[in-house]
Parts: C-alpha cells; structure tokens; sequence
C-alpha cells in the first residue's frame, strides 16, 4: 500500500505516567493517558481528535511534538521534500529540523505569547532561532505574515497586552506559520474565544489552509466547531481511540455507543430541537484503573457480556471508517442530521 | 410588559435600570449600564452575551456581592418574598444594607447561587459535608445532627451516588461534574425560591454538562424554583430556558421568549450573534458569518448605540449620536435599536456624557 500521501502516521502510541508513592517515589502504577493510539493525517486535511478532559487527546498531541516523551510506539512523519522521519527515534538534540516542520498553535493566547515582546519579537523569535540573522529580512517576513492573518503591519512594534483576545490568537497563528510548517498541531485554539470572535478564527484557519495546504491536528472538545473545522474526526475515550471517519460519516452515522452519546449531549442552537438527549451514567474511566474489557461499558446501554471481559479493537468496518465497539455491526445508533 | 402573556402572573424578581460601575484608577467601567428584565416564579430566564457584557455583574448585583470597587448606581431590583409574619412583600434589594440581617438572610436563603469553577468555590480543607452543614445551619435552626441529616438528603437530591460516604470526603476526591452537584445541594441548603446559576456547565465535559443540565430542569419541577440561567452558550440557552435576556455591553438589546428569540430576532446583534455559532448540523468545512471587529474596550465606549460600530444596519447620524431605549415591540417582547424605535428629535440631548 502507498501511504506517500500521508503526512504523519502514528502507531501503537502509549505516553503512560507513573504514579510514584512512598519515601523511595516507588512507582507503584501507571496512568495510561495514551494507550495504543494509532491514526494517520494526509497532506492538506484537517484530522480532529475530539474527547472529554483527560481522553488523552492534549498528551496524543504533544507526544507527536515530542513535548513529551512517548512511552511507546511509532510516529513516522512524511515531509514533502525529504526523507520520512521516524519522530520517536530521532536524538532530542536533533529535533530543531523537525520543529520547523511541525509547529503548534495554543488554547490561551494570553499565555503563550511573551508579554515582554513585541509581536515583531514574538513571530519573528522563530525565524531568528532557525538562522534568519538578518533584521531588515525578518521585519518583510513578519509584515507579510501580520497581513495573512489579517492585522496590521504598523502593529509589529506594539506588546501583546494592546491586542485583544482574537487578535492575539492571530498573532498566535502568525507565529506558527512563520517557518512554513507542513503540519500544525492547534490544541483548542478557539475554546478560550468569544463566540464572534471565534467564528473569526475558523474562518481565518480554513482560509490559510485553503491558501498554504498545510495540514491541521485540530484537538478540541467542541464538537460544533469540529464539524465546521476537520475533513475527518477521531473520537477518543479514556486514552484509546473509539471511533474514526470522515466528519460527515461521524455525524449522521456515528458506530460507537459513546460517540452516539456525545453528539446528542451537545445542546443545538434551537429551541424546536429540545430532545431526547441520551444522558450517560457517573463519570469517566480512571485511566489508571480502567475496567476490564470496553473501557465504555460501566456506561453503555447497549453492553452485553463481551464487553465486559474482552477488549475491542479498532476495525475497519466500511472503508476509511474504523470502530473499536464488539457490537458496530448489530446496533443502530443516532447521528446528527445537518 | 411581559406580564400579561404570563397568566398575569407577577415577577418574583424586576430588576429596573440596574447600573453597576466599577470605580478604578483608569477611570469608570460601567459594567451594567441601565438592564431592565422581569423572572417570573418557576420560569427559567435565561441572560446571554459575550465577555464584558455584565451577564455576571447583574447576577452578583442581586446578590450584592459585588467587589470593593464597584457601586450599584442607579436602579431598582425588586424582590417579592414573604416577610417575617409570613406576609407577601415587594422589597427593593438596593435599598437594603448589603452586609445587614436581611440581605444575609436573603442570600443564600431566598436566592441560592452557583458558580461557575466549583473547584475555586469550595474551601480545599474542609469536608463538603462541613461546607454544606455550615450553609444549612446559617439559614435554619438545626442542631448538627439535624443538618447532617439534611446535607445527605440534599446530596441525594442532587444526585450524589453513596451520600453517607461523599458527605465526608474533600473538594478535590471529587469529579468535576460531582463538585457542580455538591455546589448546587449548597445552593439549595437554605430552601431558595430562586437559584441564580452563572455559567454552571462551561467548565463541564459535554456529557457531564447534559447531566447537570438535566438535574436543575428536574430540580425546577420538583421544587418550583426560578432559575436565572447566565450563559455565553446559545445552545445552552435554546435547551433550557423560557425567556432570554440577551446583553451586550452593559446594555439589554433585546428580550423576549426563547423561541422569539432564536427564530425570529429583532437585535441586528442577536442576529449577527446566532449566524456566527457553529452547528453540530452544518456542512463540513462551512464558513461561519463573522461580526466585525470586536467588543470595545471597557475605557472606549462607543458614544451612541454600543453595538453600531459593528452593526451591519448601522444608520449614520442616528445610531452614533443617540443611545437607543428597551422599547417593547410586542406584549412579550422588547428591543432596544433605531430600526424599530426612531429617536425623537427632541432627544438629541440623550447621549451620555462619559
């Protein structure tokens, strides 16, 4: 099979954290934050990883950065002119190379931009790092990259503090551009954004891809914004991968019991719709003591005895969607209709 | 206004030309700047708007629960409760002392509030049981083996599994969605008639939030509780309430029943807000209508109507030099634009200095 299409492919991804107790910090058990996550993005898509707090989808997120070091598995990553990267085995003093290639735009822009910098400063701090001495040059570069997230040139000079919210998340996105990534990794770049604001920022990250085909991993909980955002959408629950397809497959015919759940506990924007919502019992796995088997079953309504011993795995189950539930083929779930 | 369509049943809170400033070394915020809404009993009135919209300063108003620098400066909010004697009274909450027998008795009592962060809400060194008995006992007479027995049965209520365990145990062994139901039993310790609800899913998962949702509705038909529901979220809105007060501002531009709201609004702001939310039910890879600009700075309001620098029906001469009233434009509704309610030339005088 040719996967020269695919800009990263990441397998058999585990990130576990040890749990450490006693005078000696003995680790005494693990959270497996990511367990055996495996997916793939093709060059110019938007792949969502979508779930609750603690799914893992951040950790997933940051281990293909190498922000953190994963515990396990293969992240091999295409560059379009180069050779295929294996991420996970390249030495940590390597990774400047790589960084260029995959950058990442953040949930809080007014924590991650340096308040003691201009955004000149601040966007052009990359291009520096990466052997751009010159200033005159950088200064081109910085207006040309204010203009395509639509500020002002004539703000390069001025502190993050004078920008609002929405602006500053374009100066966020200004900067992850900088260095012409091929992938980037946008962890909940809206979620911290005011409603109009926030349609502002799709839009502008839409029309970059459009413009630049660079690939997004889009993370977010929000699943309107998803659909509005991604080609394609991972569900994601307690560390594992659940559910993948294509965004439209995903919403009106979704295959896995929690994924069911999840589009109908999102309130629509309509008071004629007030429905049915299937409310799901008690809370989330603890991922460092799953149940056995379907780590969704204490909460599914659909289980039946399988899944109460044997794991599932992620099948094919139609072409280019995958489920990870004993049961897929038998059920009937309820999608969203557009 | 809104009275007659609701059986000519009376508010059980008005709130009138609320004005709430923040005085600060940089000058004057005027946080809430003139909001006028009726709740009527068992109903759930929902207000929403972006940040800085004063969503949450009207809320901490009624309360009287507002920082050191902020000042109730105009206005009326009026409650109606039962007195002392058991007899129906109209009391105007501005007027009382915020730190007096009343308004104590008040808040906390007749009005129960739930916040948003119900881990930043809780004190991290007591047991949720101390917390609650301590809120129980401040409204009623019960010795503490009384108030025990009632914290229980308020965890149950909320839908706490294994009350008798969860009683003792700290804000932190709790789960996120387990912490807003301890929180909500809080708020109903001291048997309120209206609970004042200020974002309390948005810190939730979605299926955590489908439940807390889901207890306060059931909450409000067992108990006949009025809810002020605060939220930036329409679908929120669109799921729960029976009547929206949408601000922007500082200001209310439009109000009215839910289904008004959401299916025929009047505000070019309510408008350009609802085309701008993201739907579950959209086209992939679908653009969103945007609103221009963004909110003004606090310290830099738009003389006029707040919104018409970003307003798509923005009338020159009209909108940036007189500031539109909340005019009703139906028995249940009301709106404050010049599209509906063309200013008198006498009222060129209206702009506020500030």
């Amino acid at each position: 099979m040719d996967n020269s299409d695919r800009l990263l492919e990441v397998e058999g991804l585990k990130k576990y954290f040890p749990i450490r107790k006693g005078f000696l910090r003995r680790t005494v058990n693990h959270v497996r934050a990511v367990d055996d996550v495996s997916f793939f993005i093709e060059r110019g898509e938007t792949l969502s990883l979508v779930g609750e707090s603690g799914c893992g989808k951040t950790t997933t997120a940051r281990c293909i950065l190498r922000a953190v070091e994963p515990s396990g598995g293969t992240i091999r990553f295409r560059p379009k002119d180069g050779k295929p990267v294996e991420i996970t085995a390249v030495p940590r003093s390597q990774l400047r190379p790589l960084r260029r290639q995959i950058q990442m735009i953040f949930q809080d822009p007014f924590s991650s931009l340096n308040p003691r910098m201009t955004l000149f400063d601040n966007i052009g701090e990359p291009l520096l790092v990466n052997g751009m001495t010159n200033r005159e040059e950088r200064m081109e570069r910085v207006s040309e990259l204010l203009e395509r997230v639509q500020l002002a040139p004539e703000y390069m000079n001025r502190y993050p503090h004078a920008f609002s919210g929405g602006q500053r998340q374009r100066v966020g996105i200004a900067r992850a551009l900088a260095l012409n990534p091929s992938l980037i990794v946008a962890d909940e770049p809206v979620s911290a954004l005011d409603v109009s604001v926030q349609a502002q920022i799709v839009n502008l990250m839409l029309d970059l891809q459009d413009e630049l085909g660079v690939t997004y991993l889009f993370v977010a909980h929000d699943l309107s914004v998803v659909k509005h955002m991604s080609d394609r959408v991972a569900v994601m629950y307690v560390g594992k991968i659940v559910e993948v397809a294509e965004t439209t497959t995903l919403f009106k015919d979704p295959k896995h019991p929690y994924t069911e759940a999840l589009l109908s506990a999102v309130p629509k924007p309509d008071p004629r719709l007030r429905s049915q919502r299937i409310v799901l019992e008690g809370d989330v796995a603890d991922p460092a003591n799953p149940p056995p088997g379907c780590y969704f079953h204490p909460r599914c309504s659909y289980a039946v005895d399988v899944c109460k011993q044997e794991s599932p795995h992620l099948n094919e189950i139609t072409a280019g969607h995958f489920v990870s539930c004993h049961r897929a083929a038998e059920i009937t779930l309820r999608g969203v209709t557009e | 206004m809104m009275q007659s369509a609701q059986n000519g049943a009376e508010p059980i809170l008005s709130v009138r030309n609320l004005k709430t400033y923040f005085f600060q070394d940089e000058g004057v915020v005027r946080a809430v700047d003139g909001a006028s809404f009726d709740m009527y009993p068992g109903h759930t009135l929902g207000i929403v708007g972006e940040s800085g919209c004063g969503k949450s300063v009207t809320a901490l108003s009624v309360l009287q629960i507002l920082a050191r620098t902020a000042r109730i400066e105009e206005g009326e909010i009026w409650l109606r409760r039962s007195n002392d004697n058991g007899q129906a009274e109209r009391i105007d909450l501005t007027k009382l002392d915020a730190d007096g027998k009343t308004m104590r008795s008040i808040r906390g009592g007749e009005i129960g509030l739930v916040f948003q962060e119900p881990m930043t809400s809780f004190s991290a060194f007591h047991t949720v049981g101390n917390q609650i008995i301590e809120a129980v006992r401040l409204h009623q007479a019960l010795n503490k083996q009384q108030a025990r027995e009632k914290a229980v049965e308020l965890l149950r209520m909320v839908g706490v599994p294994q009350p008798e365990r969860r009683i003792d145990e700290y804000p932190f062994q709790l789960s996120g969605g387990l912490r807003q139901r301890v929180m909500i039993a809080m708020a109903l310790s001291g048997d309120p008639d209206i609970l004042i609800a200020d974002e309390p899913t948005t810190a939730l998962d979605v299926t955590t939030q489908a439940q807390i949702l889901d207890l306060l509705r059931s909450l409000q038909e067992q108990e006949g509780l009025s809810i002020i529901l605060i939220t930036h979220d329409m679908g929120v809105i669109a799921e729960m309430v029976d009547d929206v007060v949408v601000m922007y501002l500082g200001r209310v531009v439009e109000r009215g029943p839910v289904d008004d709201i959401f299916h025929d609004p009047q505000h070019p702001y309510t408008k350009a807000l609802l085309r701008s939310i993201p739907s579950i039910m959209a086209s992939p890879r679908t653009r969103l209508s945007t609103i221009t600009g963004s909110i003004p700075h606090p310290y830099n309001r738009p003389q006029g109507c707040p919104f018409y620098p970003r307003c798509p029906d923005f009338m020159p001469g009209i909108c940036d030099r007189h500031v539109p009233g909340l005019q009703p434009s139906s028995d249940q509704r009301a709106v404050s634009c010049f599209l509906y309610n063309k200013p008198e030339p006498a009222a060129a005088a209206d702009i506020s200095q500030g």
